[in-house]
């Protein structure tokens, strides 16, 4: 047996006009190729200096810096003469660290923040942000109508229209004083000209944004500030931003708010907002553990997620490796066009006839209960559900196994079925005892990858059911969620808004559980390949 | 392999490539001079937002505007996590996007006059507001939709009870083959936005007010007292088959168009549709159940976002918002373009459609979705009791699932 462990490979299809390899990389090489290799070469780098443009723009060091070595190692391997393996590696590891290694560490990265509604910003723009939102109009506080102006000293003021009494005023950083109406000019939509200043237009006025965003004319115990190019607004800070404690004071009652370590600033139980983005440890985690509401209802989701990836790899492996055998029989007629119709299914966006099947299955208006007169409540059963669950998603997956099956039965050796069959074996005892065997050597790797992803198939649980239906005793998992789904709907559709770095710090521990299932998995298909 | 000299030419050419591309770069961003406003809108929104934009463009020597098309959805979730230099200074959104939004600081507080405040109806204004400890206006309203009571009333009368209501769906549902009652879709995931009629006409409402008049998180009343005594009558609609969860969208909208229903729940985004239908119909707000049956309200509107202040245009992107947007000629086009009603009352005087001026009173007295970010952790289990209490044949008890619907829902809050 052992020497049949590494050849049945899914089915080689290498074309028989071996040619064409050849044929292509000689067009490819002397002056057509070094052309072409020159050009795309020309591109990627003045696509780099475009990006290299644009980071440094943005004061992006680390990146830039990334960004000059990549191009020109790039650049060394392609356009020396050794480094051959390297030509080759390059694209895919390129792809590899933008696509998948990326994205793990900043999904690690997000797991250990406080990353979620609430706290998305930095901490300096939520200082900002907390001053600016603890404006509030005073009683009586009026709202003007405003121009920019200079005076004749040329410091900037704002000449004023009371929009309620129509009075008119020039402020300056140090109060308002009226203006005679005499000396004015003003139209509906504000202060056209008044003698002594001269009003801002256009780029002038607009050069001007972030000096009038502290501009404050001072009344009181309010001041006047501009809240557009155009208006003016009475307002009165309630909060206080004090650097040297780093905390903010309630004016009217002198209540410190400081910054808790969790990023917000807070006073017991009341905490500001906006708070801002900052390291959580192992806080995410400690919940997972912790909070009943997650804790409780795992055990139940993680056995259910088992069950539905299992028995869809069954439920699609068997069927998929009957069909195969059925239609491998040699001399059939309509062979070609029996195996393109079971792929069909596969040439479907899944998402898609998920969403056919959910109509399909609807339980009063769906077309199997009707054409069938049955009453079955696919979708609203608690088992039934389940039941849909994973039929759904096994005729989803039937195709690809009836293929590599395919595939995988075409490499079996018929000498040895022929030998088996000399021996005086039955068609049952060789499918069994030689066929079978051979054929999960293959396959058995497949299987556990199907398994993983079906482990993680949201798109089928929630499109077909969206965890539902719903649980007799309360809480967030529906009867079919699965720990994907669950953790979607824990961690971005409960509490307070978008729980980013719990949904990451869940994504981690199922990662570690899929990898688990699968190492194990693996393992026992080597023992199998081994037997 | 290449000799040593055409190699060296090869590099030069790369070189080149290279610098020109970094050179084309720096001269394309440094064309722009005058200040740019940049804003995001859905597709459907995009020519009337444009056109009113360059209209106060045009009032703005030298500016320029730059309209970004998003879905709808991703412009509030994208925008806490946009690199800050494409970053939108002014979007368009949703009213129960305020919280969340302005919890993450990514909006400013917009301030009106008195005067262009008397122009909007209170509530729209105050669906736009939001806040802990000081509650600020952070949009301004330019259009209003909510759902009605669909009457089709070739077949049936409009009711003016709702025993006359029940009363007609039934017998209408008991004389068509397959029909529904009322049709209102849920679907197995629910629909508590479709059902809130049902949900505010027998008392129940979402969060209750605090003495600062905000909406209070930990005050729920999905099962409150008086919702309670009155949630038998959802368990009777099941036995009767008034309602249905296993009505999703597409088989109410189905049952309507093909007589299979004469009753249907829905808003103005199908009123093309049921116009083209040659049904002969009328909205009407739902009659009065134990309370009247109000909807939810939904607002849309514009916003000034965080990024303004440092692009230099924060000034600017809240002269577009307060003093342009607001102004009954640019909400006029705005909530027409959209077929919708507009949110500026003296805007509202000048549009004659038939269909959305009855919609528009279908929403009397309705209540604006909460744009608490906690209203997240209400909309499943709230559609789910629902579900559960309207499936038909093994349905649970109406005052059992909403009791299990606040349960879970507080649990969530925390």
């Amino acid at each position: 047996m052992s020497a049949t462990t590494t050849a049945p490979a899914p089915p080689a299809t290498a074309p028989p006009r071996g040619a064409l390899g050849p044929r292509l990389i000689s067009a490819f090489s002397g002056t057509t190729g070094l052309v072409l290799k020159l050009a795309c070469l020309a591109v990627l780098n003045a696509f780099a200096g475009w990006a290299l443009f644009v980071l440094l723009s943005r004061h992006h060091w680390l990146a830039s810096a990334l960004l000059i070595v990549a191009t020109l190692g790039i650049d060394a391997v392609y356009l020396g003469p050794r480094a051959l393996p390297l030509k080759f590696l390059i694209p895919g590891t390129i792809f590899l660290l933008a696509f998948q290694v990326y994205p793990i560490i900043y999904t690690v990265e997000v797991a250990f923040t406080n990353y979620s509604t609430g706290h998305i910003i930095t901490k300096p723009d939520a200082i900002k942000q907390i001053e600016l939102t603890s404006l509030q109009p005073p009683a009586n506080g009026q709202t003007y109508t405003m121009s920019v102006a200079k005076d004749s000293g040329g410091h900037v003021v704002l000449l004023l229209r009371d929009d309620a009494t129509k009075k008119l005023y020039v402020g300056t950083t140090k109060g308002i004083t009226p203006l005679p109406p005499s000396s004015v000019h003003s139209t509906a939509s504000g202060i056209t000209s008044a003698k002594g200043y001269t009003v801002l237009h256009g780029l002038a006025l607009f050069d001007l944004d972030q000096y009038l965003q502290t501009y404050v004319v001072p009344v009181g115990n309010a001041g006047i500030r501009p809240v557009s190019t155009t208006t003016a607004a009475e307002l009165e800070p309630t909060l206080r931003y004090d650097a040297k404690r780093d905390a903010f004071v309630r004016i009217s009652d002198g209540e410190v708010f400081r910054d808790n370590g969790r990023g917000e600033y807070a006073h017991g139980a009341d905490a500001l907002e906006p708070g801002w983005k900052t390291g959580a440890g192992f806080r995410n985690f400690s919940r997972i553990a912790h909070d009943p509401l997650v804790r409780q209802p795992f055990i139940r989701v993680f056995a259910w997620t088992f069950v539905f990836a299992a028995g869809t790899v069954f439920l699609s492996f068997s069927l998929g490796l009957f069909l195969a055998v059925a239609l491998d029989k040699r001399g059939l007629r309509f062979q070609r066009l029996y195996r393109s119709i079971l792929v069909i299914p596969y040439a479907i966006p899944a998402f898609l006839s998920v969403l056919v099947w959910a109509g399909l299955l609807n339980d009063q208006f769906g077309l199997i209960n009707r054409l069938f007169h049955l009453g079955v409540p696919w979708l609203f059963d608690a088992n039934w559900a389940k039941v849909s669950c994973i039929l759904v998603s096994g005729w989803l997956t039937v195709p690809y196994f009836f293929l590599v099956s395919m595939g995988a039965l075409q490499a079996i050796p018929e000498e040895l079925t022929e030998a088996a069959r000399v021996d005086g074996g039955g068609p049952l005892q060789i499918f069994r005892r030689v066929t079978l065997p051979l054929l999960l050597a293959a396959v058995g790797p497949l299987l556990v990858s199907s398994f993983a992803f079906n482990f993680n198939n949201f798109n089928n649980i929630y499109f077909l059911t969206a965890g539902g239906p719903p649980q007799s005793n309360s809480s967030i998992a529906g009867s079919t969620d699965i720990l994907i789904s669950y953790t979607y709907k824990l961690a971005l559709a409960a509490g307070k808004g978008n729980d980013f770095a719990l949904a990451s710090a869940m994504t981690i521990i199922i990662f570690f559980i899929t990898a688990a299932l699968s190492t194990i998995g693996f393992a026992r298909t080597r023992v199998l390949s081994n037997a | 392999m290449m000799s040593s000299r055409k190699r060296i030419g090869a590099l030069l050419v790369v070189a080149i490539a290279g610098f020109l591309a970094a050179l084309a770069g720096s001269i394309h961003s440094a064309r722009a001079a005058g200040p740019t406003l940049t804003i995001w809108v859905d597709q459907s929104r995009k020519d009337a937002v444009t056109q009113v934009a360059n209209q106060w463009a045009a009032k703005n020597a030298g500016v320029t505007v730059n309209v970004v098309v998003k879905d709808f959805g991703s412009i509030r979730d994208n925008l806490g996590t946009v690199d800050a230099s494409t970053a939108p200074d002014v979007i368009v959104g949703a009213h129960d996007w305020t919280g969340q939004l302005a919890a993450n600081g990514l909006v400013e507080p917009i301030y009106l006059s008195a005067a262009v405040k008397k122009q909007f109806p209170a509530y729209t204004l105050n669906a736009f507001s939001y806040g802990v400890a000081v509650k600020k206006l952070y949009g301004v309203p330019t259009q209003i939709e909510n759902i009605g009571l669909v009457v089709n009333t070739g077949l049936v009368k409009v009711p003016t009870t709702f025993a006359q209501l029940e009363q007609e769906a039934l017998a209408y549902k008991k004389k068509v083959h397959g029909a529904v009652g009322i049709a209102v879709q849920q679907g197995s995931g629910g629909d508590a936005y479709h059902m809130y009629p049902f949900f505010s006409g027998l008392g129940g409402y979402i969060f209750g007010t605090n003495s600062a008049g905000n909406l209070d998180p930990s005050n729920i009343g999905v099962a409150n007292k008086a919702f309670l005594q009155n949630s038998s009558l959802i368990t009777k609609w099941n036995k009767e088959g008034l309602i249905n969860s296993a009505v999703d969208s597409s088989t109410a909208q189905n049952a309507f168009l093909k007589k299979q229903a004469a009753f249907w729940i829905t808003g103005p985004w199908n009123s093309q549709l049921l116009e083209q239908s040659g049904i002969k119909f009328k909205v009407v707000q739902m009659p009065k159940i134990v309370d009247p049956s109000v909807p939810f309200l939904g607002v849309q509107g514009f916003m000034v976002t965080k990024y303004a202040d440092p692009h230099g245009v924060g000034g600017l992107a809240e002269d577009f918002v307060a003093n342009y947007i607001s102004t009954p000629s640019a909400q006029l086009a705005l909530a027409l373009a959209n077929g919708r009603y507009p949110a500026n009352t003296v805007a509202g005087k000048s549009v004659h459609d038939p269909v959305l001026a009855e919609f528009g009173t279908a929403g009397t007295g309705g209540v604006p979705m909460p744009n608490i970010p906690q209203m997240n952790s209400v909309w499943s289990d709230l559609g789910a009791a629902w579900v559960k209490a309207t499936k038909g044949a093994g349905a649970t008890p109406a005052k059992q699932a909403f009791i299990a619907a606040a349960r879970s829902i507080a649990d969530k809050i925390g």
